[in-house]
């Protein structure tokens, strides 16, 4: 039976429509939104499956402070997680520093299998998943969307192209970076998070050194060139011409 | 400045457009950079050195024909360590992302993901990144060696289809312990339909609501007589089968016409169509990434223009 | 009249069946014991007078079915005397030479003609009812096939029931009928206070005086003693709601309708069996008379979903009788999904508050569906749609997944500024609700209130990004959670505005911010735009400069008529137009609801709906003749503009909003719009467009 931790982490949310800052390097943080990343919510929900279906008997939740981290951390309990840690003392920048607050955090903690979402809106420098079993010195596969687990070792799918996977065989202790849970992440109902608020707490631990990060920055950051772009049509009737134009009428 | 190497990429012992892409860009910024453009093919794909004419020199790494993130990626790790190239381009896909974090993490050199751009500089390169789905792009300026991620479809692979007959260079490389197994490769279920056949597509992602609702888009593909496709999390949530899935991790689809229905476009997706003739997008969202890419666009409600094209076809 | 051998038997009858009927009743009090909690125990003797005056103008049973109700007040109220007649007959059994017949008093002449005429009324009125159930059977009182039934429901239990009830009442009154009048054959004469009686002693002119004192007897017997040993089936029938729904009533909720009752235990909210529902649900059961007025109001059992009001009850009485004292011995605990309502029907429910409504026994059969709810949410089981939307309102505030800045982007097209509440006191604010700002067919609607008011002069502001979706549906969705932190964050909101009152264009918002906000410590005077309309049309801010010479229904929304009782003000608002109303069969309190409400707009149609309630109502609105529908709600005009293409009356029903007849009557100069030239622009509001609306 597998221990499992799950790094979380938080992207902006790209419902909002995202500007630039004064210095034209970063994004403008004052009106946008934060939510976890669609990755790792798969990540943390593959996790929780193999728990129900006998194959892990824990499932940790770890994530690097900030705002609204703890009702992350919450609603992973309220998912299915057996704990959550939250890891304090510093701001990491970037994936490099992530990585190594988390790469110092597992250290300590023991465990069979690290879970985290293949890639995120904005990890430039890098995936979070390879970069921590590279600090580790563990075997890592990403993208993954399908983990078995038995004894030892974990069988993987690995999606390919066209709809095509590999599958291999990994021992353990070992990093997998999550494409897709077998089903849709579950929806937390907020009256359990808040249920789970009121009864458990979360664990906390130091980040220690995060090291120099990825070693590359930002020199400019806009919008993508628009180009000419689409041409927009105001109604059926064009739309239609365009079709007859383009034979597929 | 030094050499630039691409980290070949093949499948049941095909070479991927993803390498002639890379190639091509490779060789452009090989010759900036006073420096060789060296591609590195696996296995038994060095008997396809010919295929890699764009490339100065081929270095045959040896190891198995099947990818394997582990032993790839550590004999990358070990050639990159012996030879100091300054620039060594990965795809940004499945196989590349396991090898271009171990080697740029295990040799602290940095690694820009997602490019769709990169150009050669005074003393480096300069990478252009498409980050937040598509919404903004960086800039990274680096001047020592570098790991850059390659997104499909940003190069002309043509500009790297060459034949030739490049030196290949054989080199032993460590292929690490041992700790991941390939077993099979798995095909996906024979499918009803080849959507990279199609002559019309329409697609339908996100923005269709609900599976009931995909009916709607069934009746106009088939008063156009086309085939119906979709984005990614359709087939995550088990709304269509993922034959019909167009993408990263899908199909690469090139039709006559192809029609967005409530897509947003996401890189991933993008990638998957982007070659199409005619791309028509209908979403209610003007700021999506999806119009960039299409050549028409509509920012009305898809129930309402689908409903009454249909009509009008019928 | 009685020997003593049958003194004797009849005492040991009486005793016996004391004992059996006292087990059972025992079983009923200790069931509902049981339940959750629940405060009834206020103004107890008010409660009573209301309930003793409602049933004896048998008001509950009068909301529908007439016909039926008629048929029930002669039981009812025969049955009612018939107390003093089963008095009087044992005291004849017992007190020798105690009768009624033949006497001077005035008061025994009225009893005997009471009870001669009552006593017809009944056998009338159970033959009706006996030819309705067995021989007319009309569809209402069947179930959709698809509606989860208990076993012994589906075997012919209410039929069963039914006759052999409808039996014992025939002999049980049809033999003191005659027994009355055997008694006067025996005396040799007739009675002018027995008419019925009086006749009908003529068929025993010709009988012995043995047989005459034999038939006395009998007919005694099959009377009285049949009553007594009734009394210990009761508590295993649906005819105990003789004695149950008078109590039933009595301790109904008295709290408003339109708010729901807090969660008592937030660690396993709602419920998952019988007990775990609030006692007086429990008790529901027993007063059920499976009388199906419930599901024949549904819509969504009208629709052909599975989900049967009637059924639910039905079942859950049925599993009490096959429990026994299981139920309150530590057994029972099986889920209410398993025998008494499926889990689809659970979801079917759009909490339009008709079963409620017309339960003649004060049963709330909807209330027990809010908990299973409840309880399944806690557990994320629900339908993936509702997750995702349930989603997008957590993280955007809206349940269209946009972002929360785009709320006010209806606005845009206007040539005028709204006022931002959030930055300058007004003396309005405008809570304009989600459908109300994203959907583009309800947008049209909202600008037009928005340019009524500003001609108007009136000062009202919005709030734009700041506010979020008030919750109604959320809270009857089951997300009691989510909820309360749109709740919370809304009052936050709403408290950082300087104004004097709140007016809002959907009902729902208006029901949660009414009634159910106060509890969360929001207490705004809030106002449905309709009263908002009357009040400036009356005093005169709003002009209205032309009659519309046009017949229009009106259809009430679930959560402005039947929920908060407002059915006039926009009644008032159209005739003061000079709109011509026409009202349809089911209006105010029994309006049939569009199919909306309880998430269902969120959720994909049913694939056993056969026709979607939206239709079925415009096919009645079609039937009245007129062709104007009119709304007052965001989810009534998308549910009736598509329902109006779907059922084909595109072209002979216009779905109108209220603000239509108000912007047309106050024929305003022409103005032009503001038209931006951004691609999502909506087409701009003038009156030509609305003219040709309204004329189409």
């Amino acid at each position: 039976m597998a221990k499992i931790i799950v790094l979380l982490k938080q992207v902006p949310d790209l419902v909002e429509d995202l500007e630039v800052d004064a210095s034209g390097k970063a994004l403008d943080r004052s009106d946008i939104k934060f939510k976890l990343n669609e990755f790792d919510d798969h990540a943390l929900e593959e996790a929780i499956l193999l728990k129900e279906s006998g194959s892990a008997d824990e499932v940790v939740a770890m994530a690097v402070d900030g705002d609204d981290v703890d009702k992350m951390l919450f609603t992973a309990l309220a998912k299915g997680a057996d704990r959550a840690v939250k890891l304090t003392g510093g701001n990491p920048v970037d994936s490099h520093q992530m990585g190594k607050a988390f790469s110092n955090a597992l250290g300590s903690e023991g465990y069979d299998l690290v879970f985290t979402g293949v890639q995120s809106v904005d990890d430039r420098d890098g995936q979070l998943g390879p970069i921590v079993a590279s600090y580790m010195n563990k075997p890592c596969v990403s993208v993954v969307s399908g983990v078995f687990v038995s004894g030892g070792t974990a069988v993987v799918h690995k999606e390919y192209s066209a709809g095509i996977m590999g599958e291999f065989e990994v021992d353990l202790p070992a990093v997998l970076g999550i494409q897709a849970a077998k089903q849709s992440p579950r929806y937390a109902p907020v009256s359990k998070i808040r249920q789970v608020q009121r009864t458990a707490s979360l664990g906390e631990s130091g980040m220690g050194d995060l090291g120099p990060g990825g070693g590359s920055s930002v020199a400019n950051m806009a919008p993508p060139e628009k180009g000419a772009g689409a041409e927009m049509l105001d109604n059926v009737e064009d739309l239609m011409d365009v079709l007859k134009d383009k034979g597929a009428l | 400045m030094g050499d630039v190497f691409v980290i070949t990429e093949h499948l049941k012992g095909e070479f991927q457009d993803i390498t002639f892409e890379m190639l091509g860009k490779a060789k452009e910024m090989a010759t900036a950079s006073d420096g060789q453009c060296v591609a590195v093919a696996f296995g038994s794909m060095n008997e396809k050195a010919g295929e890699l004419g764009a490339a100065d020199s081929v270095i045959s790494i040896g190891g198995n024909d099947d990818y394997n993130p582990e032993s790839y990626a550590a004999a990358v790790q070990s050639l990159v360590s012996a030879k100091s190239p300054s620039l060594i381009l990965v795809g940004s896909t499945s196989m590349g992302m396991d090898i271009a974090n171990t080697v740029a993490t295990a040799l602290d050199m940095p690694n820009i993901s997602y490019c769709s751009d990169i150009s050669a500089g005074s003393g480096g390169f300069s990478y252009t990144s498409s980050m937040y789905g598509g919404k903004m792009n960086t800039v990274t300026n680096v001047d020592s060696p570098a790991v850059a991620m390659v997104l499909a479809g940003a190069f002309n692979a043509d500009a790297g289809r060459m034949t030739g007959s490049p030196t290949v260079e054989d080199f032993s490389a460590d292929f690490g312990a041992g700790k991941v197994r390939f077993k099979r490769l798995i095909e996906p279920e024979d499918a009803d339909v080849d959507i990279t056949q199609s002559d019309i597509l329409v697609a339908v992602g996100r923005g269709i609501g609900s599976k009931d609702d995909i009916e709607l888009a069934e009746e106009l593909a088939e008063v156009l007589d086309a085939d119906l496709a979709c984005s990614r999390p359709l087939v995550d949530a088990g709304w269509m089968p993922k034959a019909r899935q167009v993408g990263k991790s899908g199909l690469k689809v090139k039709p006559k016409v192809y029609i967005a229905l409530g897509i947003s476009g996401a890189p991933e997706h993008i990638e998957g169509m982007k070659s199409s003739s005619t791309i028509i997008a209908i979403n209610t969202d003007k700021n999506a990434p999806i119009f960039d890419v299409a050549h028409y666009g509509m920012t009305k409600d898809l129930f309402d223009v689908v409903e009454e094209l249909v009509e009008e076809l019928e | 009249m009685l020997s003593p051998n049958e003194r004797i038997v009849f005492i040991l009858l009486v005793v016996v069946c004391g004992i059996l009927s006292f087990q059972g009743f025992n079983r009923i009090f200790k069931t509902v014991k049981a339940g959750g909690n629940a405060d009834r125990s206020d103004n107890l003797i008010g409660r009573f007078s209301t309930a003793l005056v409602d049933v004896l103008l048998q008001k509950p049973i009068s909301r529908a079915r007439p016909i039926v109700g008629l048929f029930h007040s002669f039981i009812f109220y025969a049955f009612s005397f018939y107390l003093l007649v089963n008095v009087n007959d044992v005291l004849e059994a017992y007190v020798d030479g105690w009768t009624t017949l033949g006497s001077d008093n005035i008061l025994a002449n009225l009893f005997n003609l009471f009870a001669d005429i009552f006593s017809v009324l009944v056998l009338v009125g159970m033959v009706f009812f006996l030819y309705r159930r067995f021989v007319q059977k009309p569809k209402v009182m069947e179930f959709n096939a698809n509606v989860k039934l208990h076993p012994g429901v589906s075997a012919g239990g209410l039929k069963k029931d039914s006759f052999i009830v409808g039996i014992f009442i025939l002999v049980h009154v049809g033999s003191r009928w005659l027994g009355t009048a055997i008694h006067l054959a025996n005396n040799g004469n007739t009675d002018k206070w027995l008419p019925t009686a009086s006749i009908m002693s003529g068929l025993f002119s010709d009988w012995s005086p043995a047989a005459l004192e034999t038939g006395i007897h009998v007919t005694w017997w099959l009377a009285i003693g049949l009553i007594v040993l009734f009394i210990p089936y009761f508590p295993r029938t649906k005819h105990i709601h003789l004695m149950v729904a008078p109590v039933n009533l009595t301790l109904g909720r008295k709290t408003h309708r339109g708010a729901m009752d807090g969660v008592s235990n937030p660690a396993s909210p709602g419920a998952r069996t019988l007990s775990d529902l609030p006692w007086p649900q429990v008790l529901d059961s027993w007063a059920c008379i499976m009388c199906t007025r419930c599901h024949e109001v549904c819509p969504a059992h009208e629709s052909g979903t599975s989900l049967s009001p009637s059924a639910m009850e039905i079942n859950k009485r049925y599993f009490i009788n096959e429990q026994g004292n299981a139920l309150f011995n530590g057994g029972g605990n099986a889920s209410l999904l398993d025998y008494a309502i499926s889990d689809d029907a659970v979801w079917s429910c759009t909490t339009c508050y008709a079963c409620v409504q017309v339960c003649p026994v004060g049963n709330e059969p909807m209330m027990d569906i809010l908990e299973l709810r409840r309880n399944q949410v806690f557990d994320a089981k629900m339908p993936d749609e509702l997750a995702d939307v349930l989603r997008s309102l957590d993280e955007q505030g809206n349940s269209f997944n946009e972002s929360a800045r785009r709320r006010s982007r209806w606005s845009r097209t206007l040539d005028f500024k709204l006022k931002d509440a959030t930055k300058e006191p007004v003396k309005y604010l405008w809570y304009v609700g989600d459908f109300a700002s994203f959907n583009q067919i309800c947008q049209d609607t909202t600008r037009k209130v928005a340019e009524v008011l500003m001609v108007a002069g009136v000062d009202f502001g919005i709030m734009g990004k700041k506010e979020k979706s008030a919750g109604n549906d959320v809270r009857r969705v089951g997300e009691e959670g989510l909820f309360e932190v749109l709740a919370e964050q809304n009052i936050e909101s709403i408290e950082s505005c300087e104004f004097e009152e709140i007016f809002t264009t959907d009902p729902h918002t208006f029901n949660t911010l009414r009634n159910e906000y106060p509890e969360k410590g929001g207490n705004f005077p809030v106002k449905h735009y309709s009263t908002l309309l009357l009040e400036l049309i009356k005093n005169g801010d709003i002009k209205l400069n032309k009659k519309l010479d046009i017949k229009a229904t009106y259809h009430d929304p679930c959560y402005l008529g039947r929920y908060n009782g407002i059915y006039d003000d926009p009644r008032e608002v159209m005739k003061l137009c000079g709109v011509d109303l026409v009202e349809m069969p089911r209006n105010k309190e029994n309006s049939f609801c569009c199919g909306a409400g309880g998430g269902q707009i969120w959720l994909p149609d049913h694939d056993d709906m056969v026709q979607r309630p939206s239709e079925n109502r415009i096919e009645e609105a079609v039937s009245v003749g007129v062709n104007h529908f009119t709304v007052a709600c965001p989810k009534d005009m998308t549910m009736y503009s598509d329902a109006a293409k779907t059922s084909g009356n595109e072209d002979n029903m216009a779905v109108n909003d209220i603000v239509d007849f108000v912007l047309e009557a106050m024929d305003l100069p022409e103005r032009t719009m503001d038209k931006t030239v951004s691609s999502d622009a909506e087409e701009a509001v003038s009156p030509e467009t609305l003219t040709e609306e309204l004329n189409s």
